[in-house]
C-alpha cells in the first residue's frame, strides 16, 4: 500500500501536487486527489483522497472523501469516509469521520465525532421517500 | 491550396540539400503550394490572412520553434475571417534544431514530414495566450519572487530557487514521465521544480503571473514582463500531427 515515501500508491496519480517549498493562499476546491507537503493557508476541499505530509503546515478547514495526514492541520477536519491519522500528525481542531486509524504519536486537540456512512444513506432515503423510512431511521 | 512560410535562416546553404529533398518530395506526393519566405515580406499576418481569403487550406511553418510562433499567430487572430479560421489546417516542417513543438506533434524529420502532410491526420489543440502573445509548447520563469494566482480561487507562492513550467503542449525535450501534460484538455499544467527537486502540480484554466525580477518566456523565445495574465484557448488550432505525437 505504501511506497518507500510512506505516501499509498494510490495518490501517485494526483490531480494535484503541492511541493514542501511552496506556500498555497485561498480557497483550494478539487475533484481529484490531492498531496500536500507545503504550506496552505485558507480552505480545501476534493471529492477524492488527501494526503498531507510530514513537512506540511496547514490552516484550513478541510473536507475530503479519505484522509492520510502526517503533518499539521490548524483547522476542522471532516472526512466522509476514512481518515488515517500518522505518528506525525496534529489536529487543532475538530475531526468528524466514518472510519479512523491512529498512529501512535499523533496528537489531536479538539472534538472527534463519528458520523456513520449507514446514518447518511438511511438520511438521504428518508429525504427522498416517505415516513415509512422515517421510522426506520429511529 | 498549402502555403509554405519558410522562415529567414533557411536562406543559408547549409539548408539548401535538405530543402531540395522536401520540395522534391512535396511534388512527388501532390503537395505543391505557394513558397512565402519570411525575409521578404514585413507584415506575415496581412499576407497569410489574404492567402486564406484567397482560398489557402493549409498553412505549413517550415523552419523550427521560432517560425511556428511567428505563423500561429496570423493563422489563428483574425476578426474579419472568422469563418475561415474553422477550417484552415495547420502543420509544420521541422529544419534545423530547436523543434521540440513539431517533435511534440509527432513530427520528427523534415522528409517524413511531408508524409504526415499527405495523410492529414488532424487534431484541434489547445493553445497559450499571455496578453496578446501565444504559445504552443510552454511558458517558462524562474520560481524566485514568482506569485501565480490560479483560476482566481488561490495563489502560489515558490519559497526556494526553481523554474515555474506551464505547459500546453509537452515536448519531447522534457522527457520527464511525471510530466502529465495534455493539449486538448482545456487546461494548462503548471510543474514548479525547486532546487531540491520537489515537484508541484496543478492545472488551471487561466493564471496571473507576476515576478518584479524575472521575465516570463514564451515557447524559449519570447519574453513578456509580468504581471503577466495567461490563458488558454481550447481546441483554436487544427493541426495535422503525426502518429508518434506526445498525446492522445
Amino acid at each position: 500500500m505504501f511506497n518507500k515515501d510512506n505516501k499509498p500508491e494510490k495518490f501517485k496519480d494526483a490531480e494535484t501536487i503541492i511541493g514542501a517549498s511552496i506556500k498555497v493562499k485561498g480557497n483550494f476546491h478539487g475533484q481529484g486527489n490531492i498531496v500536500i507537503e507545503g504550506q496552505l493557508e485558507g480552505s480545501l476541499k476534493t471529492e477524492a483522497n488527501l494526503f498531507v505530509g510530514e513537512k506540511a503546515k496547514i490552516v484550513a478547514n478541510i473536507e475530503a472523501d479519505d484522509a492520510i495526514i502526517n503533518g499539521e492541520i490548524r483547522g476542522s477536519l471532516k472526512i466522509h469516509q476514512y481518515l488515517a491519522l500518522g505518528p506525525n500528525a496534529k489536529i487543532i481542531g475538530d475531526i468528524s469521520y466514518s472510519e479512523i486509524s491512529i498512529e501512535k504519536g499523533a496528537i489531536i486537540n479538539g472534538q472527534v465525532i463519528y458520523v456513520s456512512n449507514n446514518n447518511k444513506v438511511t438520511r438521504k432515503i428518508s429525504e427522498e421517500n416517505t415516513s415509512e423510512n422515517e421510522i426506520k431511521n429511529e | 491550396m498549402n502555403i509554405y512560410i519558410y522562415d529567414d535562416y533557411l536562406n543559408k546553404s547549409k539548408y539548401n540539400r535538405i530543402l531540395n529533398r522536401v520540395e522534391i518530395r512535396l511534388t512527388d506526393l501532390g503537395l505543391n503550394g505557394k513558397i512565402i519566405r519570411l525575409g521578404a515580406i514585413k507584415n506575415i499576418r496581412d499576407v497569410i490572412q489574404n492567402e486564406i481569403k484567397n482560398g489557402a487550406k493549409t498553412i505549413v511553418a517550415v523552419g523550427n520553434n521560432q517560425t511556428v510562433n511567428k505563423v500561429i499567430g496570423s493563422v489563428i487572430d483574425n476578426e474579419l475571417y472568422g469563418f475561415f479560421q474553422k477550417n484552415i489546417l495547420f502543420s509544420i516542417i521541422p529544419i534545423g534544431e530547436d523543434n521540440s513543438i513539431a517533435n511534440s506533434l509527432g513530427i520528427k524529420k523534415e522528409e517524413e514530414a511531408c508524409n504526415i502532410l499527405l495523410a492529414r491526420r488532424v487534431k484541434k489543440i489547445d493553445i497559450g495566450i499571455v496578453n496578446n502573445y501565444y504559445f504552443l509548447n510552454k511558458a517558462t520563469i524562474p520560481s524566485q519572487e514568482s506569485i501565480l494566482e490560479i483560476d482566481g480561487e488561490y495563489t502560489l507562492e515558490p519559497q526556494e530557487k526553481g523554474i515555474i513550467d506551464i505547459f500546453n503542449l509537452k515536448s519531447s525535450a522534457n522527457d520527464d514521465k511525471l510530466l502529465k501534460v495534455n493539449p486538448i484538455d482545456g487546461k494548462l499544467d503548471v510543474y514548479i521544480k525547486d532546487k531540491n527537486k520537489d515537484l508541484t502540480f496543478v492545472s488551471a484554466s487561466k493564471l496571473k503571473i507576476t515576478n518584479s525580477k524575472f521575465p516570463l518566456v514564451l515557447d524559449d523565445i519570447i519574453e513578456i514582463k509580468t504581471p503577466a495574465d495567461i490563458n488558454v484557448v481550447s481546441g483554436k488550432l487544427n493541426v495535422i500531427v503525426g502518429k508518434d505525437r506526445s498525446f492522445e
